[in-house]
């Protein structure tokens, strides 16, 4: 049961505006998330993509008020359910943890307590949010979900430890642990990343699946565009903490606008496309989250950031509409050129669709 | 009357006596020589001077009668504690030796004779069980009489009798009862291997030992196969303990001894404490050296010496009447220099001598042996185990709590020594190389540094060789052993003269191995001095005797470097009357101490 | 699991033997006889001799060995003739040098060391633990720095200069603590604490240190675990969190490390144990060495064993029952 109000039907349920998250620390300031805006409603699935560094995990952290407070410094608004989170009394945050919102991490071996029976840490879950129910029916009510997420003899998987368990069947744990609550907004990072490819399609039919019954908000973090693709309804593509191109699945992945995000797509091998091409990886690193490049913070490993002039170094670009309705992009680079650029060099590569 | 023949003095094995150590540090008195106490300290105290004895073995009447005298100011009751780290190993007068041992058997026991002490120096032998020390029946020293004191009751009430002395010295024979002294066993059995006919009452063995008779209840005599003057302080000894034999629990007999004194065992719980209560079936009437003033005794056994001088230097209530039986250790003796607390120290020297023995099996010249009496560093040698706390130096073979002991300095030299005067004895003599061996542990160690230094200085060429602590003596009592040099203590087992001088200097009783006289000195001279002393008539003139002999060894031939008389420095509660030490034990004896009130 | 401890119960046994077999071997490697020490400068040879037969170290190694081996399994007869005593089941001999019985000895000075390690035991485990814990959850605060700073010194003190100090200014200087001492805990349970306080105090405070910096480090490095993340994501209030899922996991190698000390500390605090006064397994042992009393060094050599080698079973059962991921193989 969700503790908050329901928003109106149509309101997202999950707002994020302007969020910068810094970390002071020794070396000097980590901007680790730096102006990232968007929204999530109910029912819909947000995909956000970017590589280690990105800010994604950060990003997700923040809002379920993870981060330590003493060591943080977060501003911007993250509303959920109405209630903005940024400066809230972390007590206020906690009851709305695991309730309103909730999480599932990575790894599930090293996620889940090795000490404690998958059924207990359920039905933690789920007491700490229902202190009025017995320890019976929080047992019964982890059972249940067990069930629901496909674990077969859930009663007896209940009883047993996180090691007993496959990698996938650990991950349903997971999931169940985290809507054992119902809750409105469902974080998936990196959902799949430990999993074999059979597996990961599974998991990600079930969170399909339970969002329908549920009609929860799904945010999927990854790397993997395949997920992306799979599962998600719109997508936010991140870089060095800023989004640099929002926009539906199709719009995205059928017509990318910003060169990150061609060199994403064009480092994924396609079972369609020509086999003879080769791959096209996207030459440098991340940048340094201490000290981000001035100006467009992809510059460093754009191959078109010279044709601008100096604007690429100097100014850093601003989302902006990118032709159809919802698709935004932040790059200097004019319509005409991006089109023209994404005829001649990526289109024929064969994009992973 | 006939003079009796001089005999040799083969027969008698002198035995070193364990005192003046308590029996938890034995260990480490085996690491110097079988007998050392653990004495350091940063030397403050005067040196008590060691007085003369005199008027030693008396038949007079007033000394040989009980009551005890009255102790001045003495008043009864209350308890005192003894504080001994370690406890007793062994209660049974049969396997008793150490002074500790002997001090706690003096509130238990009645031996034949006892000494009595005054804490002025006068040491007399005294009948105890018996009427007077003993009477010489052929005055030929080979058959001795004592008569049993007429109502003198153990700790239920039964009479002692003659027949349980005469059990108490036939249990001693055996081979499991064999850690206390010797000398009645070998003189009767004529023989240093004692048990090897007569093995004690046990398994079948007579009651009696061969030439012990009990003619009636209340008399026993002794009948030696060679003259044995000194049986009046050989029959102090825990030996002549009358021991029933209804109560003979053999080896249990150490944990609860049967008591003939004026205390009884209340409560002995080991490496804890040991209680003792009055027998209120002891006559002070038949007892002319104990007043049995305190009503208990009690033993703490697990502190250790630091702790025990903390204890009595702080003299809390608790400890206001407690004594100790455990030297101040170096670390606390600047505590004791407040005048209150010097007070309640009990200082003096013990019945040890230390010696620098000289091998003269291999320093034959005896310029030479002079040379190195000259060389050593006396002073040296005592700071590095804590001053004059520990020791003062010696001029004489005997020690000064000897009877009849006489003062003088062979070869005077200041106490660090003369290296000028070596030069000047050695002549053209080249100094030989010395090698000095020494018992490997941290004092003896700091010992042999310090007189290696002082033969150095003096142009000798000195290599120390370290020896286990626990093999030390049976190494330097080889006769072929390869040292020159190794500083070798001894403590006479009565102040007898007779107890040191022919153990250590009779030539005669050189052997392979096993050697007490570790200088290996030979003399036909002294050897034949020696026989003739053994048949002089009275103490008093053996007595004499022996302090002129020991300056002649000295003067004559310097066998060995005497370098200090051992001293003890013992502390005592505010509240305890009449402590001194003793000059038979070296601690503090019970027998007439008190509670102040 | 019961597999597991039969078969390590087994090893334990092994080892043990080996122990006693080494401990006899060095034993009779020393040049000089138990007899010499005991006899003093008075022994002839063959009084020593007579001695070394009367303590049965006159018979070959391999004989002494075979019939203090039966003492232990069926009991044995010492002495002989009217000196015989019976030895029941387990028989570890009788004392070279007071005929008092090893096991009195043992059963007297076992209790003592095991007195002062488990107070001192449960001192240094609730003070090293949780100022360790508390240090990890305030890391970088005044009170973290403190109580590191604090546990430096405790790390670098030394028990004989920690101990003498205590007393010096609890019981000689003020009187505050009654001279320590041990009382039976059967016999008076308030004496028994007090008596071994200033012990307790002293060695607590000096190995509390070691478990601070453990315990925070542990501590530390499970905060950072994904579960804690999980934990906390779950909406679980801090003190849970803290409690049942970081503690409960970062203790366990606490556990295991704090379970070898105790065992090796069971086998003799003697430094401790001499400076306070108090008659223990340790201070026993290292005297009966030096007298060369074989039956003491041989059984206090074997106890001392047997409690490293028995908190080792424990240590690993006891993981396994903490841990589920731990198999006993």
């Amino acid at each position: 049961m969700s503790v908050t109000p329901a928003p109106a039907a149509d309101e997202p349920y999950l707002r994020v505006r302007d969020l910068r998250v810094q970390f002071p620390t020794e070396d000097g300031l980590v901007r680790a998330v730096d102006g990232v805006s968007f929204s999530v409603r109910r029912g819909q699935t947000l995909g956000i993509v970017g590589e280690s560094g990105s800010g994604k995990s950060v990003t997700s952290m923040s809002i379920l008020g993870l981060h330590n407070a003493a060591r943080t410094k977060i501003s911007g608004e993250i509303s959920i359910g109405g209630r903005d989170i940024v400066g809230m009394d972390d007590e206020k945050i906690r009851e709305m943890r695991g309730q309103d919102m909730a999480m599932v991490f990575q790894d599930p071996l090293s996620a889940l307590h090795p000490y404690y029976k998958v059924g207990v840490q359920i039905a933690e879950a789920y007491k700490v949010h229902h202190p009025q129910a017995s320890k019976a029916e929080a047992n019964k009510r982890a059972v249940e979900m067990l069930d629901r997420v496909g674990i077969p003899q859930p009663e007896r998987r209940a009883k047993q430890y996180p090691h007993e368990f496959s990698g996938g069947m650990r991950q349903r744990a997971m999931i169940a642990m985290a809507l054992v609550n119902d809750p409105a907004l469902l974080i998936a990072d990196e959902p799949t990343t430990a999993l074999d490819v059979t597996v990961q399609a599974q998991i990600l039919d079930l969170l399909e699946d339970l969002q329908r019954e549920f009609n929860s908000a799904i945010i999927v973090i990854t790397h993997d565009l395949g997920v992306v693709a799979q599962i998600a309804d719109d997508v936010l593509v991140m870089y060095a903490g800023r989004a640099i191109e929002t926009g539906s699945v199709e719009q995205v992945m059928r017509s990318p606008q910003h060169p990150y995000t061609w060199g994403l797509l064009a480092s994924v091998p396609s079972l369609h496309g020509d086999a003879e091409i080769d791959l096209v990886p996207i030459k440098g690193n991340p940048p340094s989250l201490i000290n981000l490049p001035t100006g467009c913070a992809f510059n460093p490993r754009c191959r078109y950031a010279g044709l601008n002039g100096n604007r690429s170094f100097v100014e850093v670009p601003e989302l902006r509409p990118a032709g159809q309705d919802g698709h935004h992009v932040a790059c200097h680079l004019s319509g005409a050129d991006r089109r023209r650029i994404y005829l001649e060099d990526i289109a024929h590569a064969g994009v992973a669709q | 009357m006939t003079i009796p023949k001089k005999e040799t003095r083969k027969g008698t094995t002198v035995r070193l006596k364990i005192g003046a150590l308590t029996a938890g540090a034995l260990s480490v008195a085996l690491v110097a020589s079988g007998c050392s106490k653990t004495t350091e300290d940063g030397g403050s105290g005067d040196d008590k001077k060691a007085v003369v004895q005199s008027g030693l073995i008396s038949y007079d009447a007033a000394d040989n009668k009980g009551p005890a005298p009255a102790v001045e100011g003495g008043v009864k009751g209350g308890n005192v504690g003894v504080l001994l780290p370690d406890g007793f190993e062994h209660l049974d007068p049969a396997r008793a030796y150490v002074n500790v041992a002997s001090l706690a058997g003096q509130l238990l026991f009645r031996s034949l004779n006892g000494y009595r002490e005054d804490g002025k120096g006068k040491l007399k032998v005294v009948g105890d069980l018996a009427e007077n020390p003993g009477t010489d029946v052929n005055k030929d020293c080979k058959v001795w009489e004592f008569k049993i004191r007429q109502g003198v009751k153990y700790e239920d009430g039964s009479p002692v009798t003659a027949a349980d002395v005469a059990y108490g010295v036939a249990r001693s024979f055996s081979k499991n009862l064999s850690e206390g002294p010797h000398y009645i066993q070998q003189w009767l059995a004529d023989s240093k291997e004692y048990n090897a006919t007569y093995k004690g009452p046990y398994d079948g063995g007579a009651d009696l030992p061969p030439g012990v008779t009990v003619p009636d209840a209340q008399t026993i005599r002794f009948t030696f196969a060679k003259p044995q003057c000194d049986m009046p302080y050989a029959a102090t000894m825990s030996t002549t303990v009358p021991v029933p034999k209804a109560k003979d629990t053999k080896t249990e007999y150490d944990r609860k001894p049967f008591s003939s004194g004026p205390y009884k065992i209340k409560s002995y719980a080991i490496g804890q404490s040991l209680v003792l209560e009055r027998n209120p079936n002891w006559d002070g009437n038949t007892d002319p050296l104990r007043t049995a003033l305190p009503d208990t005794f009690t033993w703490n056994f697990t502190l250790q010496a630091d702790q025990v001088a903390e204890r009595l230097v702080a003299d809390a209530d608790a400890d206001k009447s407690s004594l100790s039986w455990v030297p101040v250790p170096a670390a606390q003796l600047a505590k004791t220099t407040t005048p209150e607390v010097k007070a309640r120290v009990i200082s003096g020297p013990t019945q040890y001598v230390w010696y620098m023995t000289i091998n003269n099996n291999r320093i034959k010249d005896v310029n030479v042996r002079r040379a190195l009496n000259y060389a050593l560093d006396k002073d040296a040698l005592l700071k590095a185990i804590g001053g004059s706390a520990a020791g003062t130096p010696a001029t004489t073979l005997l020690s000064p709590t000897v009877g009849g002991f006489e003062k003088y300095d062979a070869l005077p030299a200041p106490v660090t020594g003369d290296p000028a005067k070596v030069k000047e004895v050695l002549g053209s003599t080249p100094p030989p190389p010395l090698v000095l061996a020494y018992a490997n542990s941290p004092r003896r160690a700091a010992q042999a540094e310090a007189a290696r230094k002082s033969f150095e200085a003096a142009g000798f060429k000195v290599t120390t060789k370290a020896i286990d602590p626990t093999n030390y003596y049976t190494e330097v009592g080889r006769k072929d052993n390869p040292y020159d040099l190794y500083l070798t203590g001894w403590a006479a087992d009565w102040p007898g003269g007779g107890t040191v001088i022919p153990p250590l200097f009779d030539g005669r009783e050189i052997a392979e191995t096993g050697n007490q006289n570790s200088a290996y000195f030979n003399e036909p001279s002294v050897g034949a001095e020696i026989d003739r002393i053994g048949g002089l008539p009275s103490e008093t003139e053996r007595a004499k005797a022996w302090a002129a002999l020991d300056k002649k060894i000295m003067t004559d031939f310097a066998p060995t470097i005497p370098a200090y008389y051992d001293a003890s420095y013992t502390l005592i509660g505010s509240k305890v009357g009449n402590a001194f030490q003793s000059d038979a034990f070296g601690y503090p004896s019970l027998m007439n101490i008190y509670v102040k009130q | 699991m019961v597999r597991f401890v039969i078969r390590r119960l087994l090893l334990a046994v092994t080892t043990l033997f080996a122990i006693s077999v080494i401990t006899f071997l060095l034993f009779f490697a020393v040049p000089s006889s138990p007899a010499t020490v005991m006899c003093g400068k008075q022994c002839s040879p063959e009084q020593i001799a007579q001695t070394e037969h009367r303590l049965g170290i006159d018979k070959p190694i391999v004989e002494q060995y075979g019939t203090f081996v039966k003492g232990i399994f069926v009991g044995r007869v010492i002495g002989e003739g009217d000196f015989i005593r019976d030895c029941p089941a387990p028989c570890l001999g009788y004392s070279f040098r007071t005929d008092e019985p090893v096991t009195d000895i043992l059963g007297r000075t076992i209790p003592v060391t095991v007195s002062i390690v488990f107070g001192a035991a449960v001192m240094w485990l609730v003070i090293g633990v949780s100022l360790g814990m508390t240090s990890a959850l305030k890391r970088g605060t005044v009170f973290d720095r403190f109580a590191i700073g604090v546990s430096l010194v405790g790390a670098s003190l030394q028990v004989y200069f920690f101990g003498l100090v205590l007393l010096l200014v609890f019981v000689y200087s003020t009187g505050l603590l009654p001279t320590p001492s041990y009382t039976p805990f059967t016999e008076n349970p308030g004496k028994w604490a007090l008596g071994l306080l200033l012990p307790w105090i002293t060695l607590g405070f000096l190995n509390s240190a070691l478990y601070a910096r453990l315990s925070r480090a542990q501590m530390l490095e499970t905060l950072s675990e994904d579960y804690v993340r999980t934990a906390r994501a779950k909406g679980l209030p801090k003190r849970t969190v803290y409690i049942r899922h970081a503690l409960r996991a970062a203790i366990t190698p606490i556990i295991t490390i704090a379970g070898l000390d105790i065992g090796a500390s069971l086998g003799g605090t003697v430094i401790t144990e001499s400076i306070f006064g108090l008659q223990g397994l340790g201070r026993t042992a290292v005297k009966a060495v030096g007298d060369l009393n074989l039956p003491i060094v041989l059984a206090t050599v074997l106890v001392a064993a047997a409690f490293i080698v028995f908190a080792n079973i424990i240590v690993d059962m006891l993981y396994a029952v903490v841990d589920p991921r731990v198999r006993l193989g």
